[in-house]
């Protein structure tokens, strides 16, 4: 990676939380809060999105940002009004922004008009006019002429005139006299007159006389107090009155300073009237010799960013480059920033090291136990620093659910504001900590759900008041941590799902059979049923022309299940199920049919050995387990993958399993092995999907092993199984 | 040479960090006026870069807190700034600033103000 595509990472990352912290500040500000900070803040945000942005070339993006920072500053010093409409305003140009980073990072451009219309408004309202409809965008807005003046591209070479250099070969020489004279302000901004007169010294051949009649008598003479002033003359071919005042630039105010243009002379001045500055002068030109790498006329027509700035083996007594200072020292950051490749291979290694160590515990039977016990002691305190080492790990990695959470209010209002419904939105347990692969995959799945809640749950204004509900509605958000799952709940107290209406339309597209019976919960479920809600049933808000069946593949593709429940006229509560990480698996692991599978430990409440299990027999032929009074569907792993079972019935293990709520099946396996953890690989990555399997894993015994994916082998998905 | 770079942005931090340690400086960070202060009450540097637009310590705040310390009167200060207009960057100077860096920068014309302002 070049060191540019490194900052523009760099520049990447920290614009993606940027706009999550302009969200969340704008949510803020549209609920009324108005703090000062608050408008610093998304100030700040805009602000650095536009100087990273500006450091490469990201006109499009700069220009926006541009606009929208400058509303942000009027808006800051009371010049425009934050109403409601501006808020909105601004809440549609955070998206605009992201579009435009998103561009650039893609290397896409947007269509040359994207944003205009807002950025018209923006510039409209910089410019006192009230808020109207779309204006056209304004090619010669005088704000934009500021801004030109004032971002030139980093790409753009210097003006040419700050290192105006004396030329070789010229003849005809100016004379210029300058008398300098400090304020105390000057010391105390701490610039030094002498390193203005080694500046000024490299236009051009100079003579300096220091002006000491001012100095008082030692007896009143101040410590701090300023006396001295200089008349410079300097002479050269070339040096413009600009490029003098250039060097005084910093100290602008800060003295007295009178610059007068002599009569040119064709001779050359005696330097060396005061040998002190012209020694002066070399060494300065030395310094910046070194600093430069070369003559700094050349140094001009070179490409900014890809110059080397100074060429690190360039040795000399006034090289005063510290040897260490190539690595630089980061003090003052409490924390690094790793990249996430790293991380996932130290969290890959840490688990195969957790398998390799439970791999090595198993293999310990009691001879050894007897003959070796320091071995055994050794290795039992490996375990529990493996166990540690990998709960570090895994800490690097995991991030509160906060930032998927923060992305919900800002969701829940622009549907409120769409359907005119009143919604509120309630979020508990935001800093429940998961792996950030799980973040990753938890946003589109939770958003999905929010929107479904907010169109399909919350009833309108006049329903509620009607059903004697109060006329805001709730959604309430929830995560929290049980085992080694987390769960959350999306919940709203709506007017609950219309069965009657899901069943006809799970009929009519065919996911249900005109005579099969189902259970209020399976109705229910049957949200996520694949094929269920289509682009004509989906209202513009719920839908981006996918259903919650998406949901669904979505959440167990991460090995997580979800869960839904209604009660009409209540409300809706949906629970969403994920393992706090994707690396690890707890497992048991069974043989059927001599081959070895595993079953997440997560879903197994209980085992039963079949010979004491008490099987009953559906009029259909489908077997059950009668488990404390629940008839729970079993299902023979060795018939469900089509292979002849290695032992007799009686020896054959059940293995009771919870998935989706309280619905539980039983899957019928030849042999329990025992409990261990699991590296989980991808089966879609390196073979293909296989209905019924999670995934695979390789044993410590060198053996591929399949995950069995409970959720898929339940009854209620029996019967698309089957079909 | 030892620079203080203090900037909200990691990508500006990261910029300023490769341009002087290409240049030899040794570069010292911190993310906002308060860490810089910290910083300063530790290490020895002989010029510092600051933002103006900073959360928890701003940038006017964080020179004059500098300003203030006996053994930093004599301490280059150079704000580092995208302002269009000049208030920012007079309010630094104000405040004690010593020069200032248009953002965003060219790494010569960054080297060639510090030179500016340091022995």
């Amino acid at each position: 990676m070049s060191d540019l595509d490194e900052f523009k990472a760099t520049y990447f990352d920290e614009c993606s939380e940027l706009l999550l912290e302009l969200e969340e500040q704008f949510a803020a500000i549209q609920d009324g809060d108005r703090d000062g900070d608050r408008l610093n803040a998304v100030f700040r945000a805009i602000h650095s999105i536009k100087g990273g942005g500006g450091a490469f070339g990201f006109d499009a993006l700069v220009r926006f940002a541009h606009s929208f920072e400058t509303l942000l500053d009027y808006v800051r010093d009371g010049k425009v009004e934050l109403s409601e409409d501006v808020v909105v305003l601004c809440i549609r140009a955070i998206d605009i922004v992201a579009d435009f980073v998103e561009a650039a990072r893609q290397e896409q451009p947007l269509a040359p008009d994207y944003g205009a219309e807002e950025k018209a408004q923006f510039d409209a309202l910089c410019r006192g006019e009230a808020l109207a409809g779309a204006g056209a965008p304004d090619a010669d807005d005088g704000l934009m002429d500021e801004f030109d003046l004032d971002f030139t591209p980093v790409m753009v070479n210097l003006e040419a005139d700050q290192y105006e250099h004396p030329t070789t070969g010229a003849s005809e020489q100016t004379v210029w006299t300058i008398r300098f004279a400090p304020f105390a302000t000057l010391y105390e901004r701490a610039n030094d007159p002498l390193l203005l007169l080694r500046e000024l010294a490299l236009l051009g051949t100079m003579t300096v006389t220091a002006e000491l009649a001012p100095i008082p008598a030692l007896a009143e003479f101040e410590p701090f107090g300023v006396y001295c002033a200089w008349i410079i003359e300097l002479a050269s071919e070339t040096v413009t009155e600009d490029a003098i005042r250039e060097v005084f630039e910093f100290v602008d105010g800060d003295c007295a300073i009178t610059i007068e243009r002599s009569a040119a002379v064709a001779s050359t001045l005696e330097p060396d009237e005061f040998p002190s500055f012209a020694l002066l002068a070399e060494e300065a030109q030395a310094e910046r010799t070194f600093i430069a790498s070369g003559e700094p006329d050349e140094i001009i027509a070179e490409p900014a960013l890809v110059a080397p700035v100074a060429s690190k083996d360039v040795t000399g007594p006034s090289a005063v480059a510290p040897a260490e200072s190539g690595g630089g020292r980061a003090v003052g950051m409490q924390s690094i920033r790793v990249d996430l490749d790293k991380v996932d291979r130290v969290v890959n290694m840490v688990g195969e090291l957790v398998i390799t160590q439970s791999m090595l515990t198993q293999q310990m039977d009691d001879a050894i136990r007897d003959r070796y016990q320091e071995l055994v002691r050794g290795i039992e305190v490996l375990a529990q620093t493996t166990r540690g080492l990998q709960d570090a790990v895994m800490a690097i990695r995991a991030q509160p659910v906060k930032s998927v959470f923060s992305r919900m209010p800002r969701l829940v209002r622009e549907l409120a504001t769409r359907t005119g419904k009143k919604i509120r939105l309630e979020t508990v347990g935001e800093n429940t900590e998961i792996d950030k692969t799980v973040i990753e995959q938890l946003s589109d799945p939770l958003t999905h759900m929010v929107r479904n809640s907010a169109d399909h749950g919350i009833e309108d204004v006049a329903a509620r008041i009607a059903s004697g509900k109060p006329e805001t509605g709730t959604i309430r958000l929830s995560a929290e941590q049980a085992g080694g799952n987390i769960i959350i709940v999306v919940e709203d107290d709506g007017q609950g799902i219309n069965r009657e209406r899901v069943l006809q339309l799970a009929r009519d597209r065919g996911v249900v059979g005109p005579d099969q019976q189902l259970t209020d919960e399976q109705i229910d479920n049957l949200i996520f049923a694949p094929g269920f809600s289509t682009v004509s049933e989906v209202s513009d808000i719920s839908g981006r022309g996918v259903g919650m069946d998406v949901v669904l593949s979505n959440i167990k593709k991460i090995g997580g299940s979800v869960h839904v429940r209604s009660r009409a006229g209540r409300g809706t509560r949906m629970t969403l199920r994920l393992p706090l990480t994707l690396a690890v698996l707890d497992v048991m692991l069974v043989k059927v049919a001599g081959a070895p599978y595993v079953i997440p430990l997560s879903s197994i409440v209980e085992t039963i050995q079949n010979s004491r299990a008490d099987f009953g027999h559906m009029p259909s032929g489908g077997k059950v387990l009668q488990v404390r009074g629940d008839y729970v569907q079993v299902v023979d792993l060795a018939q469900r993958f089509a292979m002849v079972p290695a032992e007799t019935e009686d020896n054959r293990f059940v293995v009771l399993c919870e998935a989706e709520g309280d619905s539980k099946i039983a899957l019928v396996v030849d042999d329990i092995i025992g409990q261990q953890q699991v590296v989980i690989k991808s089966l879609e990555e390196n073979f293909e999907r296989i209905e019924g399997i999670a995934g695979g894993t390789i044993l410590g015994d060198g053996n591929v092993a399949l995950i069995v994916d409970v959720q898929s082998l339940q009854p209620g998905n029996a019967h698309r199984n089957a079909a | 040479m030892r620079v203080l770079t203090v900037d909200d942005s990691r990508t500006i931090l990261a910029m300023l960090h490769h341009t002087l340690t290409n240049a030899g400086f040794e570069v010292l960070q911190a993310e906002n006026g308060q860490v810089g202060l910290d910083v300063l009450g530790r290490e020895d540097v002989d010029v510092v870069i600051t933002d103006i637009n900073m959360p928890v310590m701003d940038g006017i705040e964080f020179i004059r807190r500098v300003r203030a310390t006996g053994r930093h009167q004599s301490l280059p200060i150079l704000i580092l700034t995208t302002e269009t207009s000049q208030d920012k960057r007079d309010q630094g100077r104000a405040a004690g600033g010593t020069g200032w860096i248009v953002k965003p920068f060219d790494p010569e014309k960054l080297i060639s103000v510090i030179n500016k302002v340091v022995h």
